[in-house]
């Protein structure tokens, strides 16, 4: 067999996503299997993006299940199922705006800003126009990110094999929670607690020991809380709730929603694009930088990456321009262009070091744990020159992110500006339908009636949760990274011997653990706003 | 009387929690401690990382009483209300969802699991049970009672029917995988 080399990788990783197996034939050129998933992927992003109440968690809640009962369980299903949620991630981003410019309804959490410049434009019968830039600076943004993450990721793994060994990894987990903890939310305290509860639900009924531990001795916790079951009710089930009751207070709002008619010029032009350029790249690079930390939100990103544009747009407008906020195409630019760069370099972490950075790369982390063959992390970028499957399946996403975003380039943007008549569906009707639907979804996986329970108990906690105002991403990270921090403390408590300090022993591993405490207690000084 | 904070109660709460995880829970609920001498050599114990969690949650529930806030978020008594309706309609519908088959099975002299791959016994637990989930919130939410709710959790449960149980042999709708 020939030695593989970087560029072998690359290579089988691009032929394994289009030279996969077929699905159909289109005027005598094979499509993959793959490609169709990515493009379905993004099709569904768009519509649920475009969706107010949905959004790509739940697209990807209620997806996975389908997805491995048709692919199985074999490492041929991975390209297709993750590509497929790679392509609802990226298409829910760029459907958020829909409802955000037409109706002042942000889609997803991430359009809130957009809304304040599109909703203006639209009224003021540019509707399209704005879909349009909305549409350029959001994919423009993605692809920015993608770049990056896949020029960074595998250095960044690469460093990491190199120089961290068991007790440095175990000291860089407990690192990457408490950051979690610290910038999530608007209280690090609240940060701790969920990520401290997440920890607690994952040791439940696990653990080496004959008898499963903190069970009470029950059948149903001595096999341990569902993975699926404890992250679709803290994130989805939750969420459910809570827009629920949102609508119980309400009430029910009635009469037809105004939409004005589109006047004048809807074209972008290259002058337009010309103009809005200076955002879109401002913004691209602090959603990347952003974005690459784990846990900070597209939220943060948007906020951030709107503020900083308004000050160049001060500075360099021209006069009888529109102020940000009161219809100014670079407003939406600064916006959009921020929050879609942060779901690319989201990936950064989950893919160089198996830290999930955000709900996203929680979905993908279920789905390869599900499926198995593939084990993001660092491990995965070693260039051996025997095959190393996973490098490959690593390349063949990075190939699958770039085909959503050729996908979302050409035809994303004619499909998202069709979108506009989704945000009349009454939510009140969807959501309880979304709720038994994932509730459908999670028994396909499970079998196992309790899987609801669970599901439906945590769908509680998360509520409670969003009441007390805490984040419930440190919970799920915290239930996914609880059985590895555990696994790999255990090999490095035995590697050194039994030496009780072996988080200490090592410059690097015991400056980790410095950072681990000062960021917790550096959040503690000043109380900030809401960042995801 | 100075009522007390919300985050205040929610710290003293994490406080009495972590304490009773501690120094209750896991030490007569886990067989072995921190640290085990197994053949010689010493392990990690299965007490060692959920001490860990409680340690997380009662330094959280210290920086709460010491942290500075801008706002006492906590649920109102609205907020009660609504959660317990929802985990009323939950729970019935779960029930629903498990024994209405068997039930209508044993009415008929027939053992359910018997029957739980047959049509149209496998619809009743999940058709019955999902269409009360969905008519029961749509309700609540609404205020009202209306044909429409009915419908659409009528429409929702044949939909989800037709998207699992069709084109899948080996997918089993709740509750027949586990009866």
């Amino acid at each position: 067999m020939t030695d593989l080399g970087a560029l072998d990788y690359i290579w089988l990783g691009i032929l394994a996503v289009f030279q996969g197996p077929e699905a159909f034939s289109l005027l005598g050129v094979s499509v993959s299997i793959t490609v169709m998933m990515v493009a379905f992927g993004l099709v569904l992003g768009i519509v649920v993006g475009a969706t107010p109440g949905l959004g790509g968690v739940i697209a990807m809640a209620i997806s996975l299940p389908i997805l491995i009962s048709i692919f199985g369980f074999s490492s041929d299903a991975l390209l297709p199922v993750m590509g497929f949620l790679i392509g609802v991630m990226k298409g829910s981003t760029v459907g958020g705006a829909v409802p955000a410019i037409l109706f002042n309804t942000p889609g997803t959490p991430d359009a809130f800003m957009t809304t304040l410049d599109g909703y203006p434009m639209a009224k003021s019968g540019k509707a399209r126009k704005a879909l349009k830039i909305s549409h350029f600076s959001s994919v423009t943004g993605d692809t920015f990110s993608d770049i990056v993450l896949i020029i960074c990721a595998p250095f960044l793994a690469i460093l990491v094999e190199a120089y961290l060994d068991l007790p440095e990894k175990t000291a860089l987990l407990i690192l990457s929670l408490s950051f979690i903890a610290a910038v999530v939310g608007e209280s690090a305290a609240k940060g701790l607690l969920s990520c401290g509860l997440g920890l607690l639900a994952v040791y439940i009924g696990t653990g080496e020991d004959f008898y499963p531990r903190l069970s009470f001795g029950s059948a149903a916790l001595s096999d341990g809380i569902p993975i699926t079951a404890a992250i679709i009710g803290v994130l989805v089930i939750g969420a459910i709730f809570a827009e629920l009751e949102n609508l119980w207070h309400q009430k029910r709002h009635t009469g037809a929603i105004e939409v004005a008619k589109d006047e004048g010029d809807q074209r972008l032009h290259w002058a337009d694009i010309r103009r809005i350029l200076p955002y879109i790249g401002r913004s691209a690079v602090i959603g990347t930088t952003i974005g690459a930390l784990p846990g900070v939100g597209s939220t943060l990103a948007a906020t951030i990456g709107y503020a900083t544009g308004r000050r160049y747009h001060a500075k360099n407008k021209k006069p009888g321009d529109p102020e940000f906020g009161q219809g100014a195409s670079e407003g939406i630019a600064a916006t959009e262009a921020a929050n879609s760069s942060v779901s690319g370099a989201n990936l950064i972490p989950v893919l160089s070091l198996g830290i999930p950075g955000n709900t996203a790369a929680v979905f993908l982390i279920l789905a390869a744990e599900s499926i198995g063959g593939f084990n993001p992390g660092p491990a995965v970028f070693k260039f051996s020159s025997d095959l190393n499957p996973e490098l490959v399946i690593a390349f063949g996403l990075f190939t699958t992110m770039i085909l959503a975003n050729l996908l979302n380039w050409t035809v994303g943007g004619v499909f998202m500006r069709s979108l506009g008549a989704l945000v009349r569906i009454p939510k009140q009707y969807l959501l309880p339908v979304v709720l038994l639907l994932t509730l459908a979804s999670l028994y396909v996986e499970e079998t196992s009636i309790s899987a609801i329970w669970f599901a439906f108990g945590f769908g509680i906690l998360g509520y409670f949760m969003m009441r007390f105002a805490i984040s419930p991403l440190p919970f799920v990270i915290g239930f996914i990274l609880g059985g590895r921090i555990e696994d790999t403390a255990r090999q490095a408590f035995s590697a050194t011997g039994g030496d009780p300090l072996f988080l200490l022993k090592s410059p690097i591993s015991a400056a980790f653990i410095l950072c681990a405490f000062a960021v917790i207690f550096l959040s503690l000084r000043k109380p900030k706003a809401d960042k995801t | 009387m100075r009522k007390l904070p919300a985050t205040t109660a929610l710290g003293l709460g994490c406080i009495v929690f972590a304490l009773v995880l501690a120094f209750v829970w896991i030490p007569l609920d886990t067989e072995t401690w921190f640290v085990e001498r197994k053949r010689g050599r010493y392990i990690v114990g299965d007490s060692l990382a959920p001490t860990l969690a409680a340690g997380f949650i009662l330094m959280a529930g210290l920086m709460l009483l010491f942290e500075r806030r801008i706002s006492d978020y906590h649920p109102s008594r609205h907020n009660l209300a609504f959660i317990g309706a929802i985990s009323i309609f939950g729970i019935v519908s779960i029930l629903l969802m498990r024994w209405a088959g068997p039930f209508s099975a044993s009415l008929a002299g027939e053992e359910y699991r018997l029957l739980r791959d047959t049509a149209p016994w496998k619809y009743i637990g999940f058709g019955i049970g999902g269409g009360t989930m969905i008519f029961c919130m749509i309700s609540f939410v609404e205020q009202r009672i209306t044909w429409r709710a009915l419908w659409v959790a009528l429409a929702a449960v044949i939909g989800i029917i037709v998207l699992y149980d069709l084109p899948f042999d080996d997918v089993l709708l709740p509750p027949n995988g586990d009866v």
